[in-house]
């Protein structure tokens, strides 16, 4: 790629930027669009779970670690922030100081997790991580004196800023509030790939034993990319339960979360930030904007009925995130706007011998 | 003084003994040579030197010095810490309900200033009343677990690749592995990482000390690659070199360990003439700057031509070791390359 | 198992059980569980073993299978046994079609999603894996929908649905306090010969032996003339097969099925597979008696709302010591 001349590159290293930019400018398209259009108001929840794409990317994308626990941490955010912030607790922070706590119980969760099982194969850190998602779910169900079970916490004050309060009504501040953490945190995992830290990651993802050969220490790597990834999940919760004026119930952060998550950075691509936002807005934007819209706009003009499950829309999500997961390992599994390196890995065997297919030996 | 000395190395795979009590000395700016037919335990005797395999028994010593993650009074600290907080996780996580409410919900009527102190002492009071063989028993396994887990944990990583590398044992592999996709410079720089002092923070918000710290390791990273003849492909992703440079790479991404000791295994695999008179003179190049080197080689024109010690293996047992004259007349080697028929 | 020790305590005949008693029926319960569980586990440490996969889609199908079971009892009109008889035989054709039907599919997406992703990196079928599975348990919400008196007309199609008692309830052990039911009984004639049949086509069979020789080399095993396509092909049918048996049996004991059961057994029976050792056919059947186990005391001595956090601290635990599973040993990576 980096031989081909002209803009195009520079470009294409600045795309997060870009993206961002364009969020930015979208406010200014609702003026020209009718009312129930209001684009500001629906894309909110893109920039929630991007900053949750981004938290999985860094241990999926740079490290090459599944975590399929990812609503977990996101439920401990969101829950996190409710106790901190909900007046029906002595706590009562507010937003500025809730968040930051919030990613640091996110960190503290990450580590905790991550301590005992990070040396373990992929495949069993896939499953202990699933495993951890099912735990916090049911122990937030259980605990129902502290999280009131399945009601959840709400209402969750408004949060302010410099005097400014962010209602519910005025969906504009809270669109560029989002915006600016988002960016915060695109501005965070760039630096960091970049620097020595993403570079290890990196090494680990291609060739862990080569890493440890080189006196890499993959643990301690490993346990800081699960921190800061668990970090970001926790701080997109603490978001979400802003924005929804509730903590959800526990029953909102389950295993779909996680693949939402997964399909974000799978469709948008594995190591690649700009790809994690054009996942976000392509994957949010199909499930929580298209899929209702379309739903109720049949709805309205009585082409399905509730009892038949075949002509709602919504009922068709599974698949189609089954099948966008199927299909992009399949054509494009470097995602739509790959990382390089990413990208070379997965090709890597194409043209090659095949590789064994398993076995004790690679 | 010895520099490396592997004693009564061990290696065995299920019921087949891969090295079989290998012992031999490698002293300061030597070029220590191992050779054998194929199958000799070479390449699993280097993978037990360096802690990619894990060996039967054995020990391997760097300048006097047993290479193993010390045990310490920090890490006796850790273990405690870690015991500590499981056992309090643990009764915090069995009485959770109960303690929240003697805590926060009796004492919180919907009014602040809320009266911690208060909260934290009922929570106490909580604690001490309830059945304390509940508490105590929760307390007691999760330090068990904890002490138990954070040893078990440790105890696997101490002989690891990394705490060799840390040592000063840096290696190449037989098939390269190179990180194929990143560039020829960031190889090098992965190699380096250990030596950095970049931490999250600076990498995070870019902090000066960072930026520093980039620009130096860069122009260190170029000037190994200078070193090795490949600073021309610093900026070529690794996976586009030539064979001969993907080799050369590894060397120099092994050098940036700042190894005492660099092992190296099968250089000069498919190297033609040219390339491997290239790669003897970069192993000379190498002691001269005071680093030991321990070779596996097939290609004899190299092995006699740099080594200064030789040892032969066959069957996981050194038959032979001396210098490359006596070597090549040993009629113990030429037995174990050319059957005994032959002698 | 159970049953000859369950005989033996049948002659008390007390009022309230005994703590003993309460023992033995929770370990009945779990060892019922567990076979059902072990079963599931097979599927996937089957086909881990041989091409380092977790087929994530292994819980839905068997999901999907105990669907075809209720479809069929629908069809054939089948309807709760009536007393005195031990079992309705419409179930024959359910332990015939379901097994087909489950090893057919697991098949076809062996060769649609994961066949052509062979060499790809391990994290590339893994996802189509999780994709298949949604795109399962999809289907089985939908199926769940379909104008059939079984599903409710389609009205409800995401409740869970009765399944017929097809299997006697009744307690074989008369009076006693314990219940020991011909369901049960059920779960152990079927699986038992099945493990057991397992073992021995692993062993001694043609085909076995190609099995472990792929698992163990693929490369070198296609050198030595074997078809590896074909005989991964035959264990994803083998796997799937399982979990439709399964699916059958499991259905047979609860009289429930929902269509995210797959997620909630399946979970189960992949942490039992990696508990007892991912790739290890012994481990996976341990694993699911341990789980099985695990489960039935904590809804007996703890709670039953803490049954899973419980299944996934003892996961943690035994990995922390073990990190390979129970019964696994690690592959050396090769250098």
């Amino acid at each position: 790629m980096g031989a081909r001349g002209g803009i195009w590159p520079a470009v294409y290293a600045r795309m997060h930027w870009i993206l961002l930019g364009l969020a930015a400018l979208l406010p200014a398209v609702d003026l020209l669009l009718p009312p129930e259009f209001r684009l500001a108001d629906l894309v909110r929840p893109i920039f929630i779970f991007a900053v949750l794409g981004m938290g999985l990317n860094i241990v999926t994308g740079f490290t090459g670690l599944l975590n399929l626990g990812v609503a977990a941490f996101m439920a401990i955010g969101a829950y996190t922030y409710a106790i901190a912030t909900c007046d029906i607790y002595p706590f009562q922070l507010g937003f500025w100081t809730a968040l930051p706590l919030t990613i640091a119980v996110g960190a503290a969760a990450g580590i905790i997790l991550g301590l005992p099982t990070i040396r373990l194969k992929g495949d069993y850190l896939a499953i202990v991580t699933m495993g951890f998602g099912e735990m916090v779910q049911d122990s937030l169900k259980n605990l129902d004196v502290i999280t009131k079970g399945t009601q959840g916490i709400n209402p969750l004050p408004s949060p302010t800023l410099f005097g400014y309060v962010f209602k519910p009504e005025t969906p504009l501040p809270w669109y560029y509030l989002f915006l600016a953490l988002l960016a915060v945190v695109v501005l965070l995992t760039r630096n960091l790939e970049r620097s020595r830290i993403g570079r290890t990651w990196a090494s680990i993802r291609e060739d862990e034993l080569a890493a440890t050969c080189m006196g890499i220490n993959s643990m301690k790597a490993k346990l800081l990319a699960f921190a800061i990834g668990a970090s970001f999940c926790s701080m997109a919760g603490g978001l979400w339960g802003a924005y929804l004026g509730s903590s959800g119930e526990p029953g909102n952060y389950d295993f779909q979360i996680s693949i939402i998550a997964l399909c974000i950075v799978i469709v948008g691509g594995m190591g690649s930030v700009s790809g994690v936002l054009l996942g976000a807005f392509v994957m949010i934007g199909f499930n929580a904007i298209l899929l209702t819209k379309l739903t109720a706009f049949l709805a309205q003009h009585g082409w399905t009925s509730s009892d038949n499950v075949f002509t709602s829309p919504s009922n068709w999500k599974y698949m189609m995130f089954g099948l966008a997961l199927i299909l992009m390992m399949r054509f494009k599994p470097e995602g739509l706007l790959p990382s390089r390196r990413v990208k070379a890995e997965l090709h890597e065997y194409d043209k090659d011998v095949p590789r064994q297919a398993g076995g004790a030996t690679t | 003084m010895s520099l490396l000395r592997v004693d009564d190395l061990t290696l065995r795979f299920g019921g087949l003994t891969a090295v079989n009590k290998l012992s031999f000395e490698v002293t300061p700016g030597q070029i220590y040579a191992i050779i054998g037919p194929n199958g000799a335990g070479k390449t699993s005797a280097f993978n037990a030197i360096t802690g990619v395999y894990v060996p039967a028994c054995g020990c391997v010593r760097i300048r006097g010095r047993e290479a193993k993650r010390p045990f310490t009074r920090r890490t006796l600290w850790g273990f405690l810490l870690v015991a500590a907080l499981t056992a309090a996780g643990l009764v915090l996580a069995v009485n959770a309900e109960p303690l929240w409410e003697a805590a926060i919900t009796m004492n919180y009527l919907y009014q602040q200033p809320f009266p911690w102190a208060k909260a934290l002492q009922d929570g106490l009071t909580y604690l001490r009343d309830v059945e304390w063989k509940y508490s105590a028993g929760a307390a007691g396994f999760g330090a068990l677990v904890g002490l138990a887990g954070a040893w078990s944990v440790w105890r696997r990583a101490r002989c690891a690749p990394d705490v060799l590398a840390g040592a000063g044992v840096a290696r190449t592999f037989q098939n390269s592995r190179l990180f194929h996709q990143m560039t020829v410079l960031d190889n090098v720089l992965v190699g380096m990482d250990t030596k950095l002092r970049t931490r999250f923070w600076h990498a995070a918000f870019r902090l000066p000390r960072h930026r520093r710290e980039l620009r130096e390791s860069s122009r260190k990273a170029l000037e190994i690659l200078r070193f090795a003849g490949l600073e021309k492909e610093a900026t070529a992703v690794a996976s586009s070199l030539s064979y001969g440079h993907q080799r050369r790479l590894e060397i120099a991404r092994a050098l940036a360990v700042e190894p005492v000791i660099l092992l190296l295994d099968e250089p000069a695999a498919g190297m033609n003439p040219t390339e491997a008179a290239g790669l003897m003179e970069l192993i000379r190049r190498i002691r001269g700057r005071g680093i030991a080197v321990l070779l596996i080689e097939h290609h004899m024109k190299v092995v006699m031509g740099v080594s200064d010690e030789i040892a032969v293996l066959e069957y996981g047992n050194k038959i032979a070791e001396g210098k490359p004259e006596a070597i090549k007349i040993d009629p113990k080697v030429r037995a174990a390359y050319l059957g005994t028929a032959e002698v | 198992m159970g049953s000859e020790d369950a005989e033996d305590q049948r002659e008390g005949g007390r009022e309230l059980m005994t703590d003993s008693e309460v023992l033995l029926q929770q370990v009945i319960i779990g060892l019922s569980n567990g076979m059902i569980i072990a079963l599931i586990a097979l599927g996937y440490t089957m086909v881990y073993g041989i091409v380092e996969l977790i087929n994530f889609a292994h819980g839905d199908l068997f999901m999907l299978g105990a669907f075809l079971a209720l479809t069929i009892a629908g069809a054939l009109g089948l309807d709760a046994v009536s007393e005195g008889a031990l079992f309705s035989w419409g179930i024959l054709p359910m332990f015939v079609a379901a097994p087909i039907f489950c090893g057919g599919v697991n098949w076809c997406v062996d060769r649609l999603a994961y066949r052509p992703l062979r060499n790809a990196p391990r994290l590339a079928p893994l996802v189509s894996a999780i994709g298949v599975s949604f795109v399962f348990l999809n289907i089985g919400l939908l199926w769940g929908g379909l104008p059939m008196e079984v599903f409710n007309m389609g009205q409800t199609a995401a409740a869970p649905k009765d399944f017929p008692a097809l299997v006697s309830n009744e307690n074989l052990l008369g009076e006693s306090d314990i219940t020991l039911t011909i369901s049960q009984v059920l779960v152990f004639v079927i699986t038992v010969p099945l493990m057991i049949g397992l073992s021995v086509l692993v062993r001694f069979t043609r085909l076995g032996k190609a099995m472990r020789a792929v698992a163990q080399n693929p490369v070198a095993a296609r050198l030595m003339g074997i078809d590896v396509d074909r005989v991964i092909g035959a264990t994803f049918i083998i796997g799937g097969a399982l979990g439709g048996v399964a699916s059958v049996v499991y259905a047979l004991y609860n009289n429930t099925i929902y269509f995210q059961m797959g997620f909630r057994v399946g979970l189960d029976a992949f942490t039992a597979a990696v508990l007892g050792g991912i790739g290890n056919l012994p481990g996976a059947v341990l694993g699911g008696l341990v789980i099985g186990m695990i489960r039935a005391l904590t809804d007996q001595y703890i709670a039953t709302e803490w049954t899973n956090v419980m299944v996934f601290a003892v996961l943690i635990l035994v990995l922390i010591f073990r990190p390979a599973g129970l019964l696994g040993t690690h592959a050396q990576e090769k250098v």
